[in-house]
């Protein structure tokens, strides 16, 4: 291994090299002296010998380059060289290296911090064997598809797709399920019992093969076996790795233990892995499953009603995730999966015409999260795209104000290769300074975005990893390098003693970077101007969702969500189709009742009153509205909103009411009465008065008694139509109870906790929150859309100004001497100032011509994120051109100053 | 360390240091250049500066070695003489040699 001895020796020469110099002066010196004295001995003169010596020895300087070049590392130490040159150059002139690494962190920071936040929750796989291969499937039926063009899946079409495709491996069908969980208190008890009121919780309900669609299994224990998927024997759940923890502080003597989950003992048999989370997943197509991926923390066998088994055109409460055959894509499990299911219809002659489609699951998780995801994440890369072409203009305007030097350096004999690089040493330091600052500020960023995020589905499951961070650094040195090395060749080629002649002639040789400059500004003006009408498209759109009318005052409202699952609530026969005094709904009744009484008795409280639905939740409950006196083809009945609520809610909500009068309690013993939203009223009855007409409801008639106004408490986005019952015809098993007082709900949410538990300490309250924070939520994603973009326009704006600047500021600095003669011939300020801004007029006007067919479109793209607002705009676009106007105008100043105070003296001077 | 040509006078070089240090012992720098020119009969004109890289060279290769001594004159000199992988190497170089020396004759006889 003879190398790696001269490698070593040559490594450690590196380190003496000063003692090791001085003992080859020394050996050289004697050298010399040994020649002399001989030469001497043989009868020359001291001085001769001297000379003769020297001659013998061969060039004195020679021998010592060589000897360094094999002595030590020749290209480490150039190197070292190099890079401690470039960072003198750049300390020299830190204005320009402060820029370029500031543009460069920004740059790459931002798109590194939007990078992770989509590789998180769009493009990394979950946590089950081969993710992809994962799909959901939904039903469709022909007669539905204007109200909701895919539904959940029936039970009974699950067994049958199941059984007959011949595409997918295996399918497993699982239900969202709601558990208020407590220890038992037993000698199993694995520590629990610090929990006073039952907690809330959420799960699946699934089928026993579950988890091995997924290919997930469990670190300990097992999971269902299939005789535990029938009524009555369902007495096992399955916990997460964050239940275990928390329930048992991770004993493993959990297994077997009891939990009271909704009031009875369930034995634990498996613990999931530590990596294992479900995403929640909505019971609706197309929304994305906001909330975080650790929410389902307990599952349960799933045990289909009896009505699910035989029910073929209704009971659509499921969702069915699907293994794929290897080899099989999801387009052909869509196809075999839809002519199965169309087979099937028609074999069965139902009325219906049923449909079937595929989605893999990460798209059906993620939904309507992705285009605006992806919509961030373009934008931030115009972002960084402004950036490199402001580091190219800082580029060419260095590498013009350095021809000088670099000509004079290369007349002195710098090989070109030298000289490169150089320079690329100095773009390697820009780029590795910039990295660092970049992933330094990604860090940052990705917190601050996660914060403004919400509500983003896997939200938690994004951090900043090492290879995310060594991407940003990676992608920094790429950028400093690429966009620094066109620059660098550029003064490599010129020759040196035009450079070296006086300093005017640099102005015409420099036309072509001018130029090159000019059409850089102009690219970057194309960026900003599209960024800007995007940003304002979507800041107005949602401006649009926070100011319209919404019909209910969400201010000062207060609300909390009880859980009514215990037994004692919900004996009896409680299905919604069958309501009568059966004892669990007499049960709820009086809870609602006497909660209602205890509310209205707090301090500050206006009014208190109760929902079945937590406001702005979306649609559910959704049901048609039958009229007995007209009756309406099947497909063609009006849907609405079904809500049970108790006399006031109107008030409390500030929904007005329109017509007729609010339920109160005369109507108790006259139950059969019904308020519909203006919109459900116009629906069921166009063009006549709603009010004193019936609607048929389960089976019995309702006399319509008011009409409300159309109150958007589903989503802000939608009117949706509405029909509100009183809460005694069915007293809904999770009430939310709202209460509009002075009190915020910091001090009154306790209190209304409080009111519950007086009445049953065991119910559990999984939601205390105050209407606007509701509001508030339910446009998270709106929301964070517009900070970020705002962020990424402002972003883009000032990276525009700091372009269209240097470009001025630089050809003023090189006219500065033309301006001072034509002062001096007799040309006014405001020619000059013309003169200058003339300078950026094409650029700027070529850019936003750009920009404005970019914009165009982004805005086309962008269109289906818009609510009531064109993408043609007239406001955002004119406004955005203001602003961008605005700026370059604030750029410019500066620049035209420096020209109208060129002094003429001092031009003819130099000149 | 590509071109032929001072590849193969640098192995000359190399390989004359070697031999000189084999039949002479402990030498400075100045004696072996005075050595190599003598024993060729100033055939070689040598540029006696080009021994030191040349020494460097073999004693990365850790074929010859260095110690700081006093010379029969008394003055101050770096002596340099051959380790036990020096004489090995000498023996494949000759061999070496030897080779390359036949291979040429070979060739200058054919193209007589």
């Amino acid at each position: 291994m003879d190398w790696v001895r001269v490698v070593l020796s040559r490594c450690g020469a590196l380190l003496r090299r000063q003692k090791l110099d001085e003992d080859l002066e020394e050996e050289l010196r004697s050298h010399i002296e040994f020649a002399v004295e001989e030469n001497v001995k043989r009868g020359m003169s001291a001085q001769e010998a001297r000379r003769a010596a020297l001659k013998e020895f061969g060039g004195m300087a020679q021998t010592k380059e060589t000897y360094c070049v094999q002595r030590g590392l020749p290209l480490l130490e150039t190197l070292a060289r190099d890079i401690r040159f470039g960072v003198r150059q750049l300390r020299k002139s830190p204005g320009f290296a402060i820029t370029a690494i500031l543009t460069l962190a920004l740059g790459v920071g931002s798109v590194t911090a939007v990078f992770s936040v989509v590789n998180g929750i769009l493009l990394r796989p979950y946590a089950f064997l081969d993710s992809g291969k994962v799909v959901v499937w939904r039903e469709s039926i022909r007669e539905m598809e204007h109200v909701a063009p895919l539904l959940p899946d029936n039970y009974r079409h699950y067994l049958n797709l199941k059984t007959h495709a011949s595409t997918i491996q295996d399918a497993a069908i699982l239900q969202t399920a709601g558990f208020s969980v407590s220890g038992n208190g037993g000698p199993g008890d694995g520590g629990s019992g610090d929990i006073d009121h039952p907690q809330m919780t959420e799960g699946l309900a699934i089928s026993p093969n579950f988890f091995s669609v997924l290919g997930v299994t469990p670190v300990l224990g097992r999971t269902f076996t299939s005789d535990e998927a029938v009524a009555g024997r369902d007495q096992e759940v399955i916990l997460t790795w964050g239940a275990w923890q928390r329930l048992f502080r991770g004993s493993e003597s959990a297994l077997g233990s009891t939990l009271r989950v909704d009031g009875t003992a369930k034995t634990v048999v498996g613990i999931l892995p530590r990596s294992f989370r479900f995403p929640v997943m909505s019971i609706m197509a197309g929304q994305a499953s906001h909330g975080s991926t650790e929410r389902y923390e307990i599952f349960k066998p799933l045990v289909p009603m009896p009505n699910e088994l035989i029910e073929d055109d209704g009971d659509f409460n499921f969702l069915v995730i699907a293994r794929l055959k290897p080899g099989v894509s999801v387009r052909q499990a869509q196809s075999e999966l839809d002519g199965i299911e169309k087979a099937t219809a028609a074999a069965d002659h139902l009325a219906i015409h049923l449909g079937v489609s595929v989605e893999p699951f990460a798209e059906e998780i993620t939904g309507d999260i992705r285009k605006p995801l992806w919509l961030l994440l373009a934008a931030v890369t115009g972002v960084l795209l402004m950036a490199c072409v402001n580091l190219a203009n800082l580029q060419i305007a260095r590498g013009m104000a350095r021809e000088h030097e670099i000509a004079l350096r290369s007349a002195l004999g710098a090989g070109s290769s030298r000289l490169l690089q150089g320079l690329l040493i100095e773009n390697l330091l820009l780029g590795v300074i910039g990295g660092l600052g970049g992933a330094a500020f990604a860090i940052v960023a990705q917190k601050l975005l996660a914060l403004t995020a919400a509500s983003l589905p896997r939200l938690n499951e994004i951090h900043m990893s090492g290879p995310t961070l060594g991407l940003a650094l990676g992608l920094s040195i790429l950028t400093s390098m690429s966009f620094g090395i066109f620059p660098a060749l550029r003064s490599l080629r010129v020759q040196p003693q035009r450079a070296l002649q006086s300093g005017s002639t640099r102005v015409s040789g420099n036309k072509q970077a001018v130029r090159s400059r000019r059409v850089l500004v102009a690219v970057e003006v194309a960026c900003s101007v599209t960024l800007l009408v995007v940003t304002a498209l979507i800041t107005r759109s949602f401006s649009h969702v926070l100011t319209q009318d919404r019909q209910f005052d969400a201010q000062h409202v207060s609300m909390a969500k009880a859980d009514l699952s215990a037994p004692r609530y919900s004996s009896g026969v409680a299905m919604p189709d069958n309501p009568g005094a059966d004892e669990g709904s007499l049960t709820r009744d009086a809870m609602i009742d006497r909660t209602l009484d205890r509310l209205r008795a707090l301090p500050g409280v206006q009014s208190a009153a109760m929902t079945s639905v937590m406001p702005l939740t979306g649609d559910m409950s959704v049901d048609g509205l039958v009229r007995p006196d007209h009756p309406v083809p099947e497909g063609q009945i009006p849907l609405a909103n079904r809500r049970f609520i108790s006399p006031g809610y109107l008030e409390a909500m500030e929904i007005p009411l329109l017509a007729g009068r609010d339920f109160d309690l005369r109507d108790r013993k006259n139950p059969r009465v019904v308020i519909l939203s203006d919109k459900a009223a116009r629906a069921a009855f166009p063009g006549e008065e709603a009010l004193g007409h019936t609607i048929h409801h389960w089976g019995r008639d309702y006399k319509v008694i008011g009409i409300a106004a159309d109150a958007r408490i589903n989503d802000l986005k939608r009117n949706v139509a509405i029909y509100y019952l009183p809460h005694w015809d069915f007293p809904p098993a999770n009430p939310v109870f709202v209460v509009r007082s002075s009190q915020s709900i910091e001090s009154l949410g306790p209190e209304m906790r409080k009111s519950i538990w007086a009445i049953d300490p065991d119910i559990s309250i999984p939601t205390v929150v105050a209407l606007d924070a509701q509001v508030g939520e339910s446009v998270a994603t709106e929301r964070f859309q517009a900070i970020i973009l705002s962020s990424f326009g402002g972003a883009a704006l000032f990276l525009a100004v700091l372009g269209i600047y240097g470009v001025l500021a630089y050809s003023v600095s090189l006219r500065k001497q033309e301006f001072g003669i034509r002062v001096a011939l007799g040309s006014n300020r405001s020619q000059l100032a013309r003169l200058v801004l003339m300078d950026a007029f094409y650029p700027m006007f070529g850019g936003i011509a750009l920009g404005l067919m970019g914009a165009a479109a982004a805005a086309r793209w962008v269109s289906s994120l818009l609510y009531e607002t064109s993408s043609a705009d007239p406001l955002a676009i004119g406004l955005s051109l203001a602003v961008l106007l605005l700026a370059a105008l604030l750029a410019s100043l500066l620049p035209v100053r420096s020209a109208t105070s060129a002094d003429p003296m001092r031009a003819l001077r130099t000149e | 360390m590509g071109e032929n040509k001072s590849d193969v006078l640098q192995g000359t070089l190399d390989l004359m240091v070697l031999k000189t240090l084999e039949s002479m012992g402990l030498l400075h720098g100045y004696g072996i250049a005075r050595r190599i020119e003598q024993v060729s009969a100033d055939t070689v004109s040598l540029n006696q500066g080009t021994i030191y890289p040349a020494l460097l060279r073999l004693e990365q290769r850790g074929w010859v070695k260095s110690e700081w001594g006093t010379s029969e004159t008394g003055r101050r000199a770096k002596f340099y003489s051959l380790t036990r992988n020096g004489r090995k190497q000498i023996e494949q170089e000759t061999e070496n040699w030897e080779r390359v020396a036949a291979t040429m004759a070979r060739f200058l006889a054919t193209s007589k």
